[in-house]
């Protein structure tokens, strides 16, 4: 090979390693790539620094030309974590290099573990660098519902301790004023309120993987401070008078009333401001109706809920609105 | 018959798939496929140019459209209830119904027929046949995104292909030929040669293996080795890394299972792991309950504890759990199952009929496998203990809409250039034509537990006792339209999975 690396006098005491996979030798390899040379030889010098667990200057160049060429490449990511953690290199430039990376290729993995894996590092990050949140915001410009970006967002809070940094709940508000459908940020909104802290296994509900308490109990904090309960379930009906018929502040606000030990009952009212007789403007409504009246043995009531969902309002999924008409101990109609 | 014989006969894919889009910054890089070169590529008799759904008055006109007969009001009407506030959301939701619209009413220009009596057009299985044996073959430079991604490759193709009756032992050879380098020697799979090991990748070279079956083919892997790596990725908190320096998730928890359990592991941890030294003694220590700690309020299950709940993973956590044990004690001692089944029923959409991934998302083909499979977990969890050899005297049932995700799949899901996708207006790959497939088989077949397991190892013993039957009962597809059965918890052949657990029974590994 003649390649870049090959003429480079930097690279002359490699002896690449090719790929060799079977092609010469007369195997037939499953779904092999017509990979351009540029890329076989690059990953050819990979394949023999990583052997060598070479970690150098050139090493790291070596792997920014791999991911150029090939984002998707998880070894090289991992590779480079270890070179740049060794050779103490600023990390507040791989940071901004990773922002340009992260905008062009929005759906890709590694990118986000490659950037928890530096941001983690206390000697280069102590605290919160200041323009981390800024960055997020822009990508979700792109797309506010990105999961990779929230896993890490979500890492991110746990890691500076941000559930109280008001930035948080700012940019939750801001997502969800523009989009109040965004399920995504429903979540992190939760985990901000009243998710576990500091000393906490993670978890998405306070009591998970205790096992000496059963999944009902879980999601039940034992001390939550009740104005801010109060604050969060006003969110939540504002947020379902725009759109009654959105299943996120529904859910959230159950999510809610479980972790501070308060009933749905406390919402009859309000969720039967949209089951008025034949206007009937959203069906999670429907479903919580149905929900109080099976809670207080009023099953009659609570199965003619659930029939007008199977009916009408959600009959897609009949089966499972008749699930729950049996184990009300009522007769399918 | 599939009019392309596999073997040594390579070609050169025309290969539709919307990660092509990805680009590189590589100068002279042949750039990947594109749309415009698609839509040149079509085969003769399926010209017939796409309809322009995109603009607001074609719109109309198509949603207001008569249906074919036989096609009920709940599968072409928009939801009772609709809320004037527009948003993002909204928009994407509008636009992909008016774009599956169409289709759900059988009278969109690009579906091919026949149609039956219900209103559903045939499975097109030469095309897919030809799609999947495709995809097994050479692909253009600009795909070289998919360098890490071979084994899954070849775990879509081969699944697809058994799904579609088509006999995947014959790529035997090539597949040991394509794994052999990307086996590493401090145990599991990579990508290729020179990638480290990843769970996803061994996961899906082990299925692989498993599907083209035999001797050779089992003996390739080395299961110490793998039984050492598996144990360095081993976390303090119960889960798992999906690689050596890797992110922590749900696929990690799920690939190691299936992994361990097929090749019979010794669930103990190797004498020298890290996870040791966090008071662990076992590969599953913690398992279930970092699994617990991924349900979300919404009653869904993340990626990783503290995520929003999302489809993919669900059925990451619940086939675990259903490995690690019997789902009727391992689902229901660390799941919320009333939140659960609410939010997993709450994952089909109407008129649609396919489901979604995550609350306020598009339906995408794909969750056809990933939400479709936690339902047969959950339904025998529901029915309990398996009391004999055959199906359950009673079981609840389906608790979803069998016939509007089999109208989903085969009226919106099917590329008119063959393989299945996302969508319409999406492109076809390899990934969605094997999960789409699955999804429908899934519909067509129940599967239950029975009180004996194959094998005499008493670990993981649950995982062993899944049999399926298909359903005879009334759907909207025809007998033509049938595909083999998969396994609900490894997505590979029933047999496949009894020959490699047996195999690897008779050849213990001391730890």
């Amino acid at each position: 090979m003649d390649g870049k690396y090959a003429s480079d006098p930097e690279w002359a005491s490699v002896t690449p390693i090719p790929l060799d996979d079977g092609e010469e030798s007369g195997a037939s390899p499953l779904a092999y790539i017509a990979y351009p040379t540029e890329y076989l030889e690059a990953t050819s010098y990979l394949r023999a620094v990583m052997a060598a667990n070479e970690m150098s200057e050139r090493a790291l160049k070596l792997t920014q030309d791999v991911i150029a060429m090939n984002p998707a490449h998880y070894t090289v990511w991992i590779y480079r974590a270890k070179i740049l953690l060794a050779l103490e290199k600023d990390l507040n430039e791989e940071i901004s290099w990773l922002n340009t990376v992260a905008l062009k290729y929005l759906k890709n993995y590694q990118i986000w573990h490659h950037r928890q894996v530096i941001m983690s590092t206390r000697a280069s990050f102590p605290t919160l660098p200041p323009k981390e949140q800024d960055f997020l915001v822009d990508m979700f410009a792109q797309d506010s519902k990105n999961y990779h970006v929230w896993t890490y967002r979500h890492w991110l809070v746990r890691h500076f301790k941000l559930w109280d940094n008001p930035r948080e709940i700012e940019d939750v508000n801001h997502l969800l004023k523009a989009d109040v459908r965004n399920n995504s940020a429903w979540n992190h909104r939760y985990m901000l309120r009243f998710g576990p802290r500091e000393g906490e296994l993670d978890a998405g509900m306070a009591n998970a993987g205790d096992m000496s308490t059963t999944p009902s109990d879980k999601g039940v904090l034992g001390v939550v401070d009740e104005d801010m309960v109060d604050g969060e379930l006003l969110y939540a009906q504002e947020a379902i008078v725009r759109a009654p018929e959105n299943r996120s502040p529904w859910w959230f606000a159950r999510g809610v009333l479980l972790a501070s030990g308060r009933g749905l009952e406390e919402w009859e009212e309000f969720a039967g401001k949209f089951v008025a007789g034949d206007v009937v403007k959203s069906s999670h409504a429907v479903e919580w109706l149905a929900d109080v009246y099976a809670g207080a043995g009023k099953e009659g009531l609570a199965v003619d809920m659930l029939n007008l969902l199977k009916e009408k309002y959600d009959p897609i999924r009949k089966n499972y609105w008749d699930y729950r008409i049996k184990a009300l101990g009522q007769a399918t109609a | 018959m599939p009019p392309i014989v596999a073997g040594k006969h390579r070609r050169k894919v025309r290969f539709p798939s919307s990660t092509s889009t990805t680009s590189s910054n590589s100068t002279n890089q042949q750039p990947p496929p594109t749309k415009s070169t698609l839509t040149n590529q079509k085969r003769p008799g399926q010209s017939r140019p796409r309809p322009k759904l995109s603009s607001a008055t074609t719109g109309k006109m198509t949603s207001q459209a008569a249906p074919r007969p036989g096609i009920p009001d709940l599968f072409t009407q928009p939801s009772a209830i609709r809320d004037p506030l527009v948003t993002e959301t909204t928009d994407l939701q509008d636009a992909t119904l008016e774009k599956c619209l169409p289709f759900l009413k059988g009278i969109s220009s690009t579906q091919q027929g026949p149609f039956n009596a219900y209103g559903v057009p045939a499975l097109q299985r030469d095309d897919h046949v030809a799609f999947l044996y495709d995809s097994l073959e050479d692909y253009p430079p600009g795909f070289v995104i998919l360098d890490a991604s071979r084994p899954w490759m070849a775990y879509w193709g081969l699944a697809g292909l058994f799904l579609m009756g088509e006999d995947p032992t014959r790529f035997r050879e090539r597949l040991i030929d394509t794994l052999r380098p990307a086996q590493n020697s401090t145990g599991g799979f990579g990508g290729g040669r020179g990638q480290i090991s990843h769970l996803a990748g061994s996961y899906a070279a082990v299925l692989s293996l498993a599907i083209v079956g035999g001797e050779d083919t089992y003996s390739l892997i080395d299961r110490q080795a793998m039984w050492r790596w598996l144990g360095r990725l081993k976390q303090a908190d119960g889960g798992f890394r999906v690689c050596e320096g890797g992110e922590e998730d749900v696929r990690g928890a799920y690939c190691v299972m299936a992994i361990i359990s097929l090749l019979d592991l010794p669930s103990e941890l190797p004498p020298d792991c890290e996870a040791r030294k966090a008071g662990l003694n076992t590969l599953t220590d913690g398992l279930a309950q970092y699994l617990s700690r991924c349900q979300t309020f919404e009653g869904g299950i993340s990626g990783s504890p503290g995520v929003e709940a999302h489809g993919a993973y669900a059925y990451c956590a619940l086939a675990c759990l259903a490995l690690l044990g019997p789902p009727e004690e391992t689902i229901v001692r660390h799941m919320n199952l009333p939140l659960l089944l609410s939010w997993l029923s709450s994952r089909q959409y109407g008129p649609e009929g396919g489901f979604s991934g995550r609350t306020n998302k598009l339906v995408d083909g794909c969750y056809s496998h990933w939400v479709g499979g936690c339902w047969p977990i959950i339904q025998s969890a529901l029915d309990g203990k398996p009391q004999g050899s055959g199906p359950p005297a009673t079981t609840v049932g389906s608790l979803f809409s069998r016939e509007g995700l089999s109208r989903y799949i085969l009226s919106c899901c099917q590329s008119p250039t063959g393989g299945l996708r996302d969508k319409p207006g999406k492109h076809a790959d390899s990934y969605h034509t094997c999960y789409v497939l699955a999804g429908l088989s899934a519909m067509q077949h129940y599967h239950y537990r029975t009180d004996s397991a194959t094998g005499s190892n008493k670990s993981w013993a649950s995982a062993f006792t899944w049999r399926s039957t298909p359903i005879r009962e009334d759907n909207v597809y025809e007998k033509s339209d049938r595909l083999a059965a998969l396994h609900p918890l490894y997505g590979i052949p029933f047999p496949s999975v009894d020959e490699m657990r047996l195999w690897c029974e008779a050849r213990p590994i001391t730890p």
